[in-house]
């Protein structure tokens, strides 16, 4: 009997803050006005460092006086961009390639030029009310990379370096890499790279990590933001013909959240987040083992935002 | 065009079966694998499937524990393998010898276990030591048993021999693996088909083999009557 009353309450304490819950919801997602400084809720994406670029924005936005909420680890984009459609959320940290090709279906517009294809991302976005700001230096994106004594014995700083060797190296990535453009046949196209021959790895796994440590590739697929490259003893060779696209980060608002102090504060973050940035955020967090929020809390304060 | 046409223009095509991604090459990537690995298994399990029947005890145990390796999922195992060992051959090599050692063990065990009392007896009276008797006449009793445990063991590591591609490794999976990564799927209904191929080409040369291997006494006593040349009495 008194177990079948505490289950009642606890139904009924259920509803309750489900209800409160939806409750909160709807107002604390709303439409805060510029004049006083609201609510905010920022997202991020399924992987770390979407968690660390979610935590400065919110912070830097939080040091200009508004309350954030954040849903970090939120999912992929297919989860993240309807919510914020739908007024959720109201900004997420996106990447304008990626973000550009998920709006317009994978068109294929997006090139190696950061503004040129957040211009072009900003035409798919504001139809939906939304709208991406400036774009940031810091950009994750495919990056070749070789190791510190490969770089060395073929003195390498650049992908074109690699056209007069290639026919001696290997080349390691995912097993798509022979049939995508931005990999063995733009490598090929753009830098007239030849390699000797292609291992399928994985992108950016163990599997890239371990065919490095053993010697079986001399070039692999990675990403330029990784926080492991530098203990892994990799490099990352410069794209200077802008094969890959330009995935630089650039946070995507609700245009209703999108005042002209919340821009001016987020474009103040772009201006200074350089990719070498992210690889030490990423490090910190995937290899130290430390919070996103604490790596973010410690960027801003170099930055010169006083907690 | 329909998938059947597609596979058989991939298969026509002299490009596919050349090179260091050419069939020739990848089976005997696949095969070599599998065989080096049923060998090693056999070599563990035969002598611990056949000691435990024909001593007739702790046939318990045996059962569980390689009831318990059948339970280990093979991906499980060489995903483990692969961070102890790294990049190569040898990973593969741990999950594809575990995956072949459990039927071995069982049906090795079983074979023996089950040979007639009477005919053990018999066999001592003979003047039979125990280890001629266990090789002249419980071994070959136990033939048909044994060899069922080996191409069991073998069709299931032709068949998960795929999975070295997961871990770069070659092999036919490397179709399946490059197939879905490149979305042709002509390529990897190729591979699947090669795999399927393999698995049944095994099945059918061990079965062959097991033929041979089985004593005419027994071939005859499990012949339909009207074929008997002659009829044992076994009981």
């Amino acid at each position: 009997m008194n177990s079948k009353l505490g289950f009642g309450r606890f139904l009924a304490a259920t509803a309750a803050l489900v209800f409160v819950a939806a409750a909160c919801g709807s107002t604390g997602g709303g439409n805060p006005s510029p004049a006083s400084k609201g609510t905010l809720t920022v997202a991020g994406f399924n992987f770390p460092e979407s968690s660390i670029l979610a935590e400065i924005y919110g912070q830097a936005l939080a040091h200009d006086g508004y309350t954030i909420n954040y849903k970090l680890l939120l999912g992929t984009r297919e989860v993240v961009a309807p919510a914020l459609e739908s007024g959720q959320l109201d900004l997420y940290p996106g990447y304008a390639a990626t973000d550009l090709e998920f709006y317009n279906k994978g068109a294929g517009e997006a090139n190696g030029d950061a503004t040129a294809t957040t211009a072009k991302l900003n035409s798919h976005l504001s139809p939906l009310g939304l709208v991406a700001l400036d774009p940031s230096a810091a950009v994750d994106q495919n990056a070749f990379a070789v190791t510190k004594a490969t770089q060395t014995k073929y003195n390498l700083t650049s992908l074109s370096d690699l056209a007069p060797i290639g026919g001696q190296l290997t080349l390691g990535a995912g097993p798509e890499c022979p049939t995508r453009p931005f990999c063995q046949p733009g490598l090929k196209s753009t830098y007239g790279i030849t390699f000797k021959a292609f291992k399928a790895l994985d992108t950016d796994g163990p599997l890239t990590r371990a065919a490095f440590k053993n010697g079986s590739i001399d070039v692999g697929l990675v990403f330029s933001s990784d926080g492991d490259l530098n203990s892994l003893g990799l490099v990352v060779l410069k794209d200077d013909k802008h094969l890959e696209n330009a995935d630089n980060v650039v946070p995507i608002l609700r245009q209703a959240a999108a005042s002209d102090e919340v821009k001016k504060v987020l474009n103040a973050i772009d201006a200074k987040l350089t990719t070498a940035d992210l690889i030490t955020l990423n490090s910190q967090v995937s290899i130290q083992h430390q919070d996103a929020d604490a790596v973010a809390t410690a960027w801003l304060q170099q930055h010169n935002y006083a907690s | 065009m329909s998938v059947i046409s597609l596979v058989a223009q991939w298969f026509a095509d002299p490009a596919h079966w050349s090179g260091p991604d050419g069939i020739p090459q990848r089976l005997v990537e696949h095969v070599e694998i599998s065989a080096v690995s049923v060998a090693i298994g056999a070599v563990i399990a035969l002598p611990i499937g056949i000691a435990l029947g024909h001593y007739g005890r702790f046939g318990n145990v045996a059962i569980n524990i390689s009831n318990v390796g059948r339970a280990l999922p093979s991906f499980g195992v060489l995903v483990i393998a692969f961070q102890v060992l790294g990049l190569g051959n040898l990973p593969i090599l741990v999950a594809l010898v575990a995956l072949a050692i459990p039927p071995m063990v069982t049906n090795s065990y079983v074979g023996l276990s089950e040979v007639d009392p009477d005919v053990k007896e018999a066999a001592r009276g003979m003047g039979y030591r125990e280890l001629a008797q266990l090789l002249r006449v419980e071994l070959p009793l136990a033939v048909p048993l044994v060899m069922a445990g080996i191409r069991t063991s073998a069709v299931q590591v032709v068949a998960t021999a795929t999975l070295a591609a997961l871990i770069a490794g070659g092999g036919f999976g490397r179709y399946i693996i490059d197939g879905f990564a490149q979305q042709d799927y002509t390529k990897l209904a190729a591979g699947a088909l090669l795999v399927a191929a393999l698995a049944m080409a095994t099945e059918l040369s061990l079965s062959a083999l097991e033929r041979v291997l089985v004593p005419r006494g027994i071939r005859l006593q499990r012949a339909p009557v009207a074929r008997r040349v002659t009829t044992f009495k076994t009981a």
